[in-house]
């Protein structure tokens, strides 16, 4: 059994003239949910598609289950459950239609599994697909990828269209995924989606992985918005000198600023007043790259 | 129960094969049902005061007897051109258009490899023209007594009909290898689409040109019926010739596609 289950090393990849990877490293371990965060256009589903052998890297080496995407796809694919970003087939056929004929493809799957999978999701089978909502039909893919208990799954952008219960469900099923030591690769850009399911989590930009952490320390070092309204006018002294805050602004009853690290300190500091309301917002995935590695999105222009 | 890639497309597809079928057998038959009306003296004598050029541009040379009127009208014209049509739509729809509407990745994040399914998708689609032009077959015969064609026997029908299926899957072949080597839809149609028009100026207009006569050799429509397989059966030579360009076709455009990117 393999340590590592995707590695890639210095992988490049090129549109034309637009560079799409430009030398990605990067090590998923077995057993782990592996989130791969990057901002629109950042090169995650071109990763996916190259580790699919659906697109061939410029350069570079990807090693998937300790095989060759390029030359032992079938063997590959076999021990594989993947779901594309935008999930689309030809709707004319029922669920149920496709699902079967895939397992077929995957040398069978039990008709039991596949019944179970649709009433664990809420799936009617034998609705036609053209029917479905986008939810839905982001159950089948999610379905085909799980039904036959892929050692690996590399899933793109999964929870898309899923309501709050089915991500909960989808983050279930990938923790019983790992708890039986397979693995779960899968793209995003929502990092609060990212933080609920991974174990590790690398964040992607313009094509370089710009660092790879758990999400406990991701989270432990995360900047957050704060406002809080007072039921009177406050001064800024009390709480310009508090550990973790800056770009302190206080109008009247209202103060808001940027906090850092724990919020201990700050509470504490609060408490001493009425607070009518606080709001603590975690910031998008875009300011959290600024914030957190210094990088603008021209951060390419200067260095 | 659909297991293979190659039951899949032919499920997938019966709707439109059923509508190809029905209106190959009816359009096929009504102009086959027509040559009656020319055994008639008169339209014979009409049609031999036909400037000669016209006849021939119009393939129409030998038009007075049944195996040269089912030759020219049904089996080099229209049924040919339905055939053609087919085969150019569904050769655009093999590879480029899935892949175009991007329903290609499901199938080849499977454990299928692309040689595979182009392959088993280019058998479902020749046995699908195989079936139609088996189907047409048996409603020719069905209606020789009554349209008055039985003198030619169900052999050489059958041989007619496989010199159309080889000529049919030239066309579905070229079109996929474009589809399948470039991705894109409209490229295949394209040269499917000049091919055709190609072949057919190639059998009529182009060779009455000066010194242009040597083309009608090289045109699909004379490997088609050229050899009057109506009368004469296989053409071994006519028939090898559109094979192997078939297989030329499939090979080429397999190979691009097993070594190029799929677009999502
Ligand atoms: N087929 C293609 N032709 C040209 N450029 C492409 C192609 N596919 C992707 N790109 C470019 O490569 C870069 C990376 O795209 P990719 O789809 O991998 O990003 P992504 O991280 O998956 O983005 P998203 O979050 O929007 O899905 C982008 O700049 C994109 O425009
Ligand atoms: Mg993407």
């Amino acid at each position: 059994m393999t340590e590592t289950v995707i590695v890639t090393q210095g992988l490049t990849k090129a549109y034309g003239h637009t560079q799409a990877l430009r030398g990605l490293d990067l090590e998923v371990r077995q057993g782990e949910v592996f989130g791969f965060l990057g901002p629109n256009g950042s090169g995650k589903t071109t990763t996916i598609r190259i580790l699919l052998d659906l697109i061939r890297a410029s350069s570079g080496t990807a090693t998937v289950l300790g095989l060759d995407p390029r030359h032992d796809g079938v063997a590959l694919r076999r021990r594989l459950g993947y779901l594309e970003g935008d999930f689309v087939v030809d709707g004319r056929q029922t669920a149920g239609e496709l699902l079967r004929y895939l397992g077929h493809l995957r040398g069978g799957v039990p008709p039991a599994r596949i019944t179970e999978l649709s009433e664990r999701l809420g799936l009617e089978l034998d609705r036609k697909i053209k029917t479905l909502s986008k939810g839905n039909r982001q159950k089948v893919g999610l379905i085909q990828a799980f039904m036959h208990e892929p050692e690996l799954l590399i899933l793109d952008e999964p929870t898309s269209g899923l309501d709050p219960f089915l991500q909960q469900e989808f983050t279930a099923m990938t923790r019983e995924v790992t708890a039986e030591g397979r693995t779960v690769f899968m793209s995003s850009h929502v990092m609060s989606e990212v933080q609920k399911t991974s174990d590790r989590v690398g964040i992607l930009r313009d094509g370089v992985l710009t660092s790879v952490d758990t999400v406990e320390s991701l989270r432990a070092s995360t900047t957050r918005r704060v406002e809080v309204h007072f039921d009177r006018e406050v001064g800024p002294e009390a709480f310009a000198d508090v550990p973790g805050v800056s770009e302190l602004s206080v109008s009247g009853a209202l103060l808001r600023c940027r906090l850092d690290g724990p919020a201990d300190a700050l509470l504490k500091v609060l408490a001493a007043h009425t607070v009518v309301s606080l709001t603590s917002v975690e910031p998008d995935l875009e300011e959290l790259f600024m914030d957190r590695y210094g990088q603008g999105p021209d951060a390419e222009v200067s260095a | 129960m659909i297991r293979t890639v190659f039951a899949k497309w032919l499920w997938d597809s019966r709707r439109f094969l059923l509508g190809w079928t029905a209106a190959i057998v009816f359009v096929g038959c009504g102009y086959a049902a027509f040559w009656q009306t020319f055994e008639d003296p008169e339209v014979a004598e009409l049609l031999e005061n036909y400037p000669q050029a016209i006849l021939e541009a119009l393939n129409y040379t030998d038009i007075t007897t049944a195996e040269g009127y089912l030759s020219a009208t049904v089996y080099g014209l229209v049924v040919a051109v339905l055939m053609i049509v087919f085969s150019i739509s569904v050769g655009t729809r093999i590879v480029a258009g899935e892949e175009e509407a991007g329903v290609l990745d499901l199938t080849l994040s499977h454990p299928v490899s692309r040689l595979s399914l182009a392959l088993q998708r280019v058998a479902a689609y020749v046995t699908a023209v195989l079936a139609m032009l088996a189907v047409f077959w048996v409603a020719m015969v069905a209606i020789s007594g009554p349209a008055s064609f039985d003198s030619i026997p169900v052999g050489r029908l059958a041989a007619m009909h496989l010199h159309l299926a080889a000529f049919a899957v030239l066309f579905g072949t070229l079109t996929y290898a474009v589809g399948a080597a470039t991705g894109r839809r409209a490229f295949a149609l394209a040269t499917g689409s000049g091919f055709a028009v190609l072949a057919y100026a190639m059998s009529g207009l182009i060779p009455q040109m000066e010194g242009m006569e040597w083309v009608r050799d090289w045109s699909p429509f004379t490997w088609l019926n050229g050899s009057e397989p109506l009368v004469h059966g296989l053409d071994g030579g006519h028939l090898a010739i559109m094979l192997t360009l078939s297989l030329v076709f499939v090979a080429v455009g397999t190979v691009a596609f097993q070594r190029r990117d799929l677009a999502v």
